[in-house]
């Protein structure tokens, strides 16, 4: 009972802090509002016994990409108003769709099926006294072991992709460079000149 | 051996591609030209040698063999690979086609020296010889077409060579029809090979063939013997390519190429592809009697028709082209009593002295900077003494001239094994053939020594300035004569034992089939002496009636021509042939094509159809790219409509 | 929990060119800006090893990582192809980025990546592993298409990419999750056991099976550039830089076809007439957008993207005629579509005037006349991809509607016959203009020999595959048969 009742609190709430982060007019809004929806997926998941997703929401979505979502959207300034201009004049059709795929997959919810045996398969059996934390780590690091690295090497290539896409080197910027510090002598870095008296440079 | 037969089958195609290159690539210039004339000339004559020695170890040493490249086509039942069969026949082949190639691109070198596309000359030689060694290499029916048809195309690009003269490119699209029509036909019959016996390896084919000798099909309205449908739709692809009557109208006209292509293409080789195809086939023929005899009969009506028409020709190649065509019928009418043997032995002699006596002339026309007309000759013996010489060795060797019993030319051993087979094959069409035959041979050796004397004796009748000038060829034109000389000397007393002689058996294996109550080349060692001798003296009585009307006594022939008007009109016009067919084939389907154009395709089919389709097509084309925007959030939405759309489908449809 | 064993040498070749990433990364960061070519180099070296590890590799098919990754005859086929395509794609990129000042190492590493996640998809054998390789891939492809930062049509190209991608995966993930809902898993096998439990018993298919299907549809269909999710295709193609269009144009088609051919057959064999349904939709439409759209473009490279939407279409032809033959059609269809855009690209990459890259379709008037080589074997790019006979295009088409009519798809045939009419107006516009049009413009001489050798390789394999098809046929063959065990 207590369980139903947190569970539509935390969708309706959810839920309608989505709708907000859309239909917001102030862009910061919007971000905190997605804040929201974030923790309110979190405490679902924890409703569910997946308290290590939970956590995880909190600390990549929320303390990591949602902050910096904040930042972007403080730096750059812009106009969402002017973006959002041609809502109106695609919210018939766009609306009309989105009903259309809304009510085709209430109907599919409404008749789910499962396939025979789908039981067994997903039923994931907890081993007395492994923690939901545990269990994962040990499907990644066995099972999953494959797409685990590979997941290793999409974020790899993001990282590539972000370096490759921005990082400048911009000539007349004056950089410290530890390795030709050090490696000066007297010799490369003194110039002794004799002057004859008299004669100047 | 299997390098050997690469080295001959495809250093021609590598010769062409070497020549080719540079037109390709826009380069001009003298060293391209001689770049051009080694490389192919290199590259054939290696193939000669390596042809050589594929005769001496398959064909003296009896070692036939096939191999296969790659499969070609493999679709369902229908296989056909790219391989090279190497037995007596196709050596044989190969020697002549490689050999007379070779003479022919260094002859060319001289010939073509003032042209100013020499790369592209020496490219198509190089690929006809290609073509022509596929088709003789061939192992299935398939592949064999491929050969035939690729001649066929190096043949036009080599007649239509000089593409600014519009005979050229009459003459070229003319040969290219009428050999469609011959081609029609082998194709057919390919396709009714491969229904008969799901196969078009030959082997395979040829193994099959007695099983089906009692089987009918019916073709078109009637219903027939089947393996003499299939060989008479066979003999007319043969028909066409070898210009057999009926079919041979391209040939004379075929000369308005360069003379070095009437020599290798229009003598030598590519027009015997069909007495091979004959030849090569003869398990088949063997078994269909009926169709026999239409080859018998057909070669032999060639022969006497062309010899006629030769009689009074007065262009100096046309003369050739029409003995040629002559010849041809009698290689067809020996293969039609069954002596195939004498028929590739007869293709292999003609192969050189017909070269040799194109060539020659050839070297005529190059003496007189061009002029053909034998009218405008006489007087040059003097003048050319080498040309005439060997005009004269190859005149002998067609006319067939030797003394009997002791030594003779390439010609009397080859074209007399046939008369003899004709008559010991002791039927209707072998008399008949033997007969006209022999009437053929005198107006031959009748109409080669008026091409002599024409040519080289009496005095000069054109052109004076063009006659004090008229010189000897160049070395590097006389050398080819010389070897095919050789050749039209000796070819036959050297060839004469293998091919028709006590070592025929051996030397053939199992190339050429003969059922054993058809062997008429064994027959024709047993004939009386006075069939031996005949031929002979029709071949003396024709020289020297030639002699009587052109030296003796010179204003006999316009006499004659004046007595005999319509006869001679009738021969002059070729039996009025071109006539016949511009009437009955080429003007009504030109009416045709101009109505269907005009009313048919203009008017309904443009207008409804192409022309309509086209501006609506562009429209659609319009609207289609005014989808494209540009903005991410149109295509976002144009693929969620997709989605929407797909899962509703399965919403509605269920 | 046991952890499952792992054979290694089932993932070689991934392995090798993942590990020689990382390495070619350190090198090209450790010798800085300047170590471009070197790195191009020995890219190509770890593409063409990787390559000879995967033909070494093929053999009987066995399913590998717990069931993650699959090593089959198709998949072998497939990764030879799109490592040629990769390796072809860095050495048709060796003379643009010199020209145009884009010689940066991360370019070839990239590649390299990208590649990596094409030959995860091909062999993946789980949702999972199927999601990582695409989002691998793609998140390269994102980056390669923005990769001439400076300028807004690349940066715009490559931004509508990364949305547009985005969007498909998230679609791809719904799907995902709704078969998971329904089978309890992730993988293939399972899924394909649940699917032909429900077939076998009589039952009809449920509802949410096939909205999953058709949501992974529609991703797939994203990938591979087919209609009506095609339209990033043009503005991406003309926007990105031309080595990376040529790139986009080969290797990752290869791969989407090769993933979207794997999802349809192996999970969902059983509903075939069910998911047929959609993709001979999509085949339609993609053939006559390839057909139509292109008519008007003046621009080379959207033209090459029009082209390769209708080839996609007629690839999935062979999936709706389905069966072996019709797999072994599609193998077929892409590794002829390789050389034919392979030699196309070839010469759009090569073609400058004074020295800066132009890419209007009228640029190419009166090429015969300055670089007869070059407009002859682009004519026989142009011929082959209209499907015109003896042309090796001639019988990708060939085997495609030949798989069609026995399959008893009539329509689809007349169909894909008919738009080949139309494509080929274009084709052959571009032969037209070459051969008989007058140059306002010439282009430069000489043509870029790098460019011409690949160039040559292609066009004689396009023009001479006639010659001896059976190989290719054979393996294309072996290669489907694969796919349908038993």
């Amino acid at each position: 009972m207590i369980q139903a009742i947190a569970f539509y609190l935390f969708a309706g709430v959810m839920i309608a802090s989505a709708v907000m982060v859309v239909s917001a007019r102030n862009p910061v809004h919007s971000v905190l509002f997605l804040i929201l929806a974030f923790f309110n997926a979190a405490a679902l998941f924890v409703l569910l016994g997946a308290e290590f997703l939970a956590m995880i929401l909190v600390v990549v979505y929320v303390g990591a990409v949602a902050v910096l979502f904040l930042f972007v959207v403080m730096m750059l300034d812009i106009n969402f108003a002017l973006l959002r201009e041609g809502f109106m004049r695609y919210l018939p059709v766009g609306g009309a769709v989105g009903l259309v795929l809304l009510a085709e997959l209430v109907f599919v919810g409404m008749a789910w099926i499962d396939a025979a045996g789908s039981a067994q398969l997903r039923a994931a059996p907890m081993h007395g006294g492994v923690d939901n934390t545990r269990a994962l780590g040990r499907l990644i690091y066995t099972h999953y072991a494959l797409v685990f690295q590979a997941s290793g090497l999409v974020l790899l290539v993001a990282m590539i992709g972000a370096i490759v896409l921005t990082l400048r080197q911009r000539p007349g910027v004056k950089r410290q460079d530890i390795g030709r510090q050090l490696s000066r002598t007297r010799d490369t870095g003194v110039e002794i000149v004799k002057i004859k008296p008299r004669t100047g440079v | 051996m299997k390098t050997l037969a690469l080295l001959a089958v495809f250093l021609p195609l590598a010769g062409f591609a070497l020549a080719g290159l540079p037109i390709v690539a826009g380069r001009k210039g003298h060293g391209v030209d001689r770049w051009a004339q080694l490389a192919t000339s290199i590259c054939v004559g290696v193939a000669a040698l390596a042809s050589m020695s594929l005769f001496w170890s398959v064909g003296l040493g009896h070692q036939p063999t096939s191999f296969e490249l790659f499969t070609w086509i493999d679709s369902g039942a229908f296989e056909a690979s790219w391989a090279i069969k190497l037995d007596a026949l196709s050596v044989v082949m190969l020697c002549v086609v490689t050999i007379v190639s070779t003479c022919v691109h260094v002859y060319s070198i001289g010939y073509m020296s003032h042209d100013p596309a020499i790369p592209r000359f020496m490219a198509y030689l190089s690929l006809f010889t290609f073509f022509m060694l596929m088709l003789v290499t061939a192992d299935n029916f398939v592949q064999m077409f491929f050969g035939w048809e690729g001649v066929g195309l190096a043949s036009y690009l080599l007649i239509g060579f000089w593409y600014d003269r519009e005979s050229a490119n009459a003459a070229s699209i003319k040969a290219f029809v009428v050999n469609r029509v011959g081609d029609f036909g082998f194709a057919l019959g390919i396709f009714g090979v491969f229904m008969m016996f799901g196969s078009v390896h030959f082997d395979t084919v040829f193994a099959a063939a007695p099983d089906h000798v009692g089987d009918q099909i019916s073709f078109l309205w009637f219903e027939g013997h089947a393996l003499t449908i299939l060989c008479l739709l066979l003999f007319v692809g043969a028909m066409g390519k070898s210009a057999q009557l009926g079919l041979h109208t391209w040939l004379p006209d075929a000369m308005e190429g360069p003379t070095p292509v009437s020599a290798l293409i229009h003598a030598a080789t590519m027009v015997t592809a069909g007495v091979f195809m004959v030849a090569r086939l003869s398990p088949m023929f063997e078994l269909a009697p009926a169709a026999l005899h239409s080859v018998c009969i057909v070669g032999a009506l060639t022969a006497i028709f062309a010899a006629s028409v030769g009689l009074v020709q007065n262009d100096i190649k046309r003369v050739i082209a029409y003995s040629t065509c002559s010849q041809l019928g009698y290689m067809f009418f020996a293969a039609g009593v069954s002596a195939y043997s004498a028929a590739i032995f007869h293709l292999m002699t003609h192969a050189f002295f017909k070269a040799l006596l194109f060539l020659g002339s050839g070297s005529v026309i190059h003496a007189l900077e061009g002029e053909q007309d034998m009218r405008r000759m006489g007087g040059l013996g003097p003048k050319i003494r080498i040309t005439y010489w060997m005009m004269m060795i190859g005149s002998l060797a067609l006319a067939g001239i030797g003394i009997p019993f002791v030594f003779g030319l390439a010609g009397f051993y080859s074209k007399d094994i046939i008369l003899e087979s004709a008559f010991a094959a002791h039927s209707g069409p072998g008399a008949f053939a033997f007969w006209l035959g022999i009437a053929a041979a005198g107006m031959t050796a009748f109409y080669s020594w008026r091409l002599l004397f024409m040519t080289f004796s009496g005095h000069a009748r054109g052109d004076h300035h063009a006659h004090e000038h008229a010189h000897e060829s160049p070395a590097v034109m006389l050398v080819p004569l010389y070897v095919l000389a050789v050749g039209a000397v000796f070819a036959g007393v050297l060839g004469y034992e293998y091919f028709v002689g006590h070592h025929r058996e051996a030397f053939w294996g199992a190339a050429i089939k003969v059922l054993p109550e058809h062997d008429s080349v064994e027959h024709a060692h047993h004939v009386p002496v006075w069939v031996k001798v005949l031929p002979l003296v029709v071949s003396v009585a024709g020289i020297g009636m030639s002699y009587g009307l052109y030296i003796r006594n010179p204003a006999k022939p316009a006499e004659l021509a004046a007595r005999f008007a319509g006869l001679y009109r009738f021969l002059l016009n070729k039996w009025w042939f071109d006539e016949l067919y511009d009437r009955i084939f080429v003007r009504p389907s030109f009416a045709l094509g101009m109505g269907f154009w005009k009313k048919g395709d203009a008017a309904v089919i443009d207008g409804l159809g192409a022309d309509g389709l086209a501006a609506n097509t562009l429209v659609a084309a319009r609207r289609m790219s005014a989808l494209q925007t540009g903005y991410v959030y149109h295509y976002a939405f144009a693929m969620l409509i997709g989605v929407v759309a797909f899962a509703t489908w399965y919403f509605v449809s269920r | 929990m046991n952890a499952p064993a792992f054979s290694f040498s089932a993932a070689l070749p991934e392995l090798f060119l993942s590990l020689s990433g990382l390495a070619l990364l350190l090198f090209g960061a450790l010798t800085g800006e300047k170590s471009y070519r070197r790195v191009a180099a020995l890219a190509l070296i770890a593409l063409l090893v990787a390559a000879v590890l995967v033909l070494f590799g093929a053999g009987a098919r066995s399913v590998e990582f717990g069931g993650l990754f699959v090593v089959d005859g198709f998949g072998a086929f497939m990764k030879a192809l799109v490592l040629l395509g990769a390796a072809l794609g860095i050495v048709l990129s060796l003379d643009y980025n010199r020209r145009e000042e884009l010689e940066r190492f991360e370019f070839p590493v990239l590649i390299v990546f990208a590649t990596v996640g094409m030959m995860l998809m091909i062999s993946a054998s789980d949702l999972i592993s199927l999601y990582l390789g695409l989002e691998l891939q793609s998140l390269a492809l994102y980056v390669m298409a923005a990769f001439r930062r400076d300028s807004v049509k690349s940066t715009e190209a490559g931004l509508k990419y990364f949305v547009l991608g985005a969007l498909s995966s998230g679609m791809l993930l719904y799907g995902a999750s709704l078969i998971y809902g329904f089978t309890g898993s992730t993988n293939f096998a399972a899924i394909a056991g649940a699917v032909s439990g429900v077939v076998k018993s009589g039952a009809p298919v449920p509802l949410g099976v096939l909205f999953g299907v058709v949501f992974v549809l529609a991703a797939l269909a994203f990938k591979v550039s087919a209609a009506p999710f095609h339209m990033w295709t043009p503005d991406v193609y003309e926007g990105a830089p031309t080595p990376v269009t040529a790139f986009f144009a080969v290797a990752p088609k290869v791969a989407a076809t090769a993933l979207l051919v794997r999802v349809l057959i192996e999970p969902f064999g059983a509903i075939a007439p069910q998911w047929q349904q959609v993709v001979w939709l999509v085949a339609v439409l993609s053939m006559i957008v390839g057909a139509f759209a292109a008519i008007w473009q003046t621009n080379v490279k959207r033209l090459m993207a029009y082209s390769s939407i209708g080839h996609v279409g007629y690839a999935l032809v062979g999936l709706v005629a389905g069966g072996p033959g019709g797999v072994s059609a599609i193998a077929l269809y892409m590794a002829i579509y390789l050389f034919m855009n392979i030699a196309a690209f070839s010469v759009i990459l090569g073609m400058r005037v004074q020295g800066r890259a132009v890419e209007r379709i009228g640029d190419l008037a009166g090429l015969s006349r300055t670089h007869p080589l070059v407009a002859a074997a682009l004519a026989v790019a142009m011929f082959a991809m209209a499907g015109i006979p003896p042309l090796a295009g001639f019988f990708s088409k060939f085997y495609i509607f030949d798989a069609a009519v026995r399959g008893g798809h009539y329509v689809l045939a007349v169909v894909g016959v008919l738009t080949s009419v139309f494509g080929a107006f274009y084709y052959l516009r571009i032969v037209k203009l070459m051969y008989f049009d007058e140059a306002t413009e010439t282009l430069d001489r000489p043509f870029p020999a790098s460019l011409g050798a690949v160039l040559a390789g292609a066009t004689l394999f396009t023009f001479f595959f006639f010659l001896a098809p059976g190989p290719l046929v054979r393996a294309a063959n072996a290669a489907a048969a694969s796919l349908f065990p038993g």
